[in-house]
């Protein structure tokens, strides 16, 4: 595990690594690999987090970040995929506190690819505005957000798909879906495809409304209460994100972290 | 000895009574088909029974193993052993089966149930019932087909071995061979379990399989008519005239749905009509 308290340039080794940012300051970060490489970083503290990371030619990163921030976060960041690579970034928004989140990813050569996902238990204001942009031919981008709403917080995502002119036989997909389940909650979801080229395939699911009767009653007549139906709901939405990166270890950990946070549900 | 007693029903859904007065009991280890034509309140039984929060019970009583059970929400009466293998199973996108089932099956346990143990009985269950491996790691009932819907409320009945079990139309879009399957896995958990059963089928082939002891006849929110299981074969050739007739009753003839049409095309026509001054 490496401590990052000071603005670095972070060069991925090989496998997996892990990363703990904690700074009462602001930080700059670079992250840059090749190959293939899996990254936790957990971000304890940093009122503003800017990241940019570079996925050379062929590689294959993975980036899960993990927010345990107990202070609010204004993250900026923007993501580079040249030819045939790979990058996928998840992010764990569990914590109780605010977060902003901006996110650029550049699809900037043939054949890259970039998977960009979140999971959010909102108790608080977490807004998130994403855009994948397909500047290449052959590029594929994918969004994957899923949130459940407590009471209290407020979710907001702006998931912009865009394919530049050029970008032919290009994808982007997006999937967007809230639960919220109690009232004085906020939740919007905005997914936006902006296509500049005809050979591509799009598309984007999106939903957002509390769980229905009918579903409730159904888990209810196998012997589930309310809570218990919630808490199934819940785990289903957000356990998947600590599959993430490939390691047994940091699994176990992530999962009994979510295991507690959905138990006080 | 649990037994389901129904005392005088009264069952509306939306300020419509339903159910006007029925009267049923179902002992440990029988087997009783429920018929009747459709919209006579089947359905609305076994929905009341189980709790469903639309069909409010304006009169009369339930009671299961010595329990009111119409004070116990909808998960109590579940864990006191009834189970309701329904009509339309509902979809729960995001909830794995093997989720689902743990979660249901810890909740009558005092102790959750080791997961080894829930792997191997899942994956016995799935067999049984002749479905893909997959369906523990399926969303609830998303993307399944008619048939496997129904095959899986069947693997849930299994695994949550319910005293008293009611079908309601299991056997519709099942084909000939996934009648038999089920119909065996009905009949293995009830020699197993003493199990008793309320079915709702509007064929003879499933209750030949089963085979009920009991018929009864629901016409008009009341149960008309009560026989054995010569009843239910005599329904499935001769139809339901014959009990009209015997009977002196006039099928109530459902309302005519309005056809629907579009405002605007009429909205249109209308205007040019009277333009035109017809």
């Amino acid at each position: 595990m490496i401590e990052v308290h000071v603005n670095q340039d972070i060069a991925l080794p090989h496998g997996f690594s892990e990363y703990v940012i904690e700074s009462e300051r602001d930080l700059d970060l670079t992250f840059s690999g090749s190959g293939k490489c899996q990254a936790f970083i957990r971000i304890r503290k940093c009122p503003n987090l800017r990241i940019r990371t570079f996925t050379d030619a062929g590689a294959d990163i993975s980036y899960l970040f993990w927010n345990d921030s107990d202070t609010p976060i204004t993250a900026d960041e923007s993501h580079e995929v040249m030819a045939d690579a790979s990058l996928k970034i998840a992010y764990g928004e569990c914590n109780h506190a605010e977060t902003k989140r901006n996110v650029w990813v550049a699809l900037r050569q043939n054949g890259a690819y970039a998977l960009v996902s979140s999971a959010t238990l909102a108790e608080d204001k977490k807004n998130t505005r994403m855009e994948v942009v397909n500047y290449a031919p052959h590029t594929v981008g994918e969004m994957k957000n899923f949130a459940v709403v407590l009471k209290g917080g407020n979710f907001f995502i702006d998931a912009i798909g865009k394919i530049v002119k050029g970008a032919y036989a290009s994808q982007s997909h997006q999937t967007s879906r809230a639960l919220c389940f109690e009232e004085g909650q906020n939740s919007e979801i905005i997914p936006e495809l902006l296509i500049d080229e005809n050979d591509v395939q799009a598309s984007h699911a999106m939903s957002i409304g509390r769980m229905d009767d009918e579903q409730l009653y159904y888990l209810q007549s196998r012997g589930l209460s309310m809570r218990q139906s919630i808490m199934l709901m819940s785990t289903g939405y957000l356990m998947p994100i600590t599959e993430f990166i490939d390691d047994e270890g940091l699994k176990e950990r992530l999962k009994s972290e979510m295991e507690e946070k959905i138990a006080r549900l | 000895m649990k037994s389901l007693m129904i005392k005088d029903l009264h069952v509306e859904i939306e300020g419509r009574e339903i159910l006007k007065g029925v009267n049923l009991t179902v002992n440990e280890n029988e087997v009783h088909a429920l018929m009747g034509p459709n919209g006579n309140g089947k359905s609305t039984l076994l929905a009341a029974i189980m709790g469903h929060p639309k069909y409010v019970v304006t009169q009369g009583e339930i009671e299961y193993d010595g329990k009111n059970i119409l004070e116990m929400p909808v998960e109590e009466r579940s864990k006191a052993g009834l189970f309701l293998a329904m009509q339309y199973p509902q979809e729960i996108p995001g909830v794995t089966n093997s989720d689902f089932l743990r979660a249901a099956m810890n909740v009558r346990r005092e102790r959750p149930i080791p997961l080894f143990s829930f792997i191997r009985e899942m994956e016995r269950t799935i067999k049984e019932l002749d479905m893909k491996e997959d369906l523990a790691h399926r969303f609830v009932n998303e993307g399944f087909s008619g048939g496997e819907k129904k095959r899986n409320e069947i693997v849930q009945m299994k695994l949550l071995k319910p005293s008293l079990s009611m079908l309601d139309e299991i056997d519709s879009g099942l084909d000939v061979d996934a009648l038999k399957i089920v119909a065996g896995a009905i009949n293995k958990q009830r020699q197993e379990t003493g199990m008793s059963l309320i079915i709702v089928s509007h064929y003879e082939r499933f209750y030949e399989l089963i085979e009920p002891e009991f018929t009864h006849v629901l016409v008009d929110g009341k149960i008309l008519l009560e026989g054995d299981a010569e009843l239910a074969r005599k329904i499935d050739t001769e139809g339901y005239d014959w009990i009209y007739k015997e009977y002196g009753i006039t099928p109530e003839r459902k309302e005519e749905k309005p056809v629907p049409v579009s405002i605007g095309t009429c909205a249109v026509r209308e205007t040019v009509e009277k333009a035109v001054g017809k």
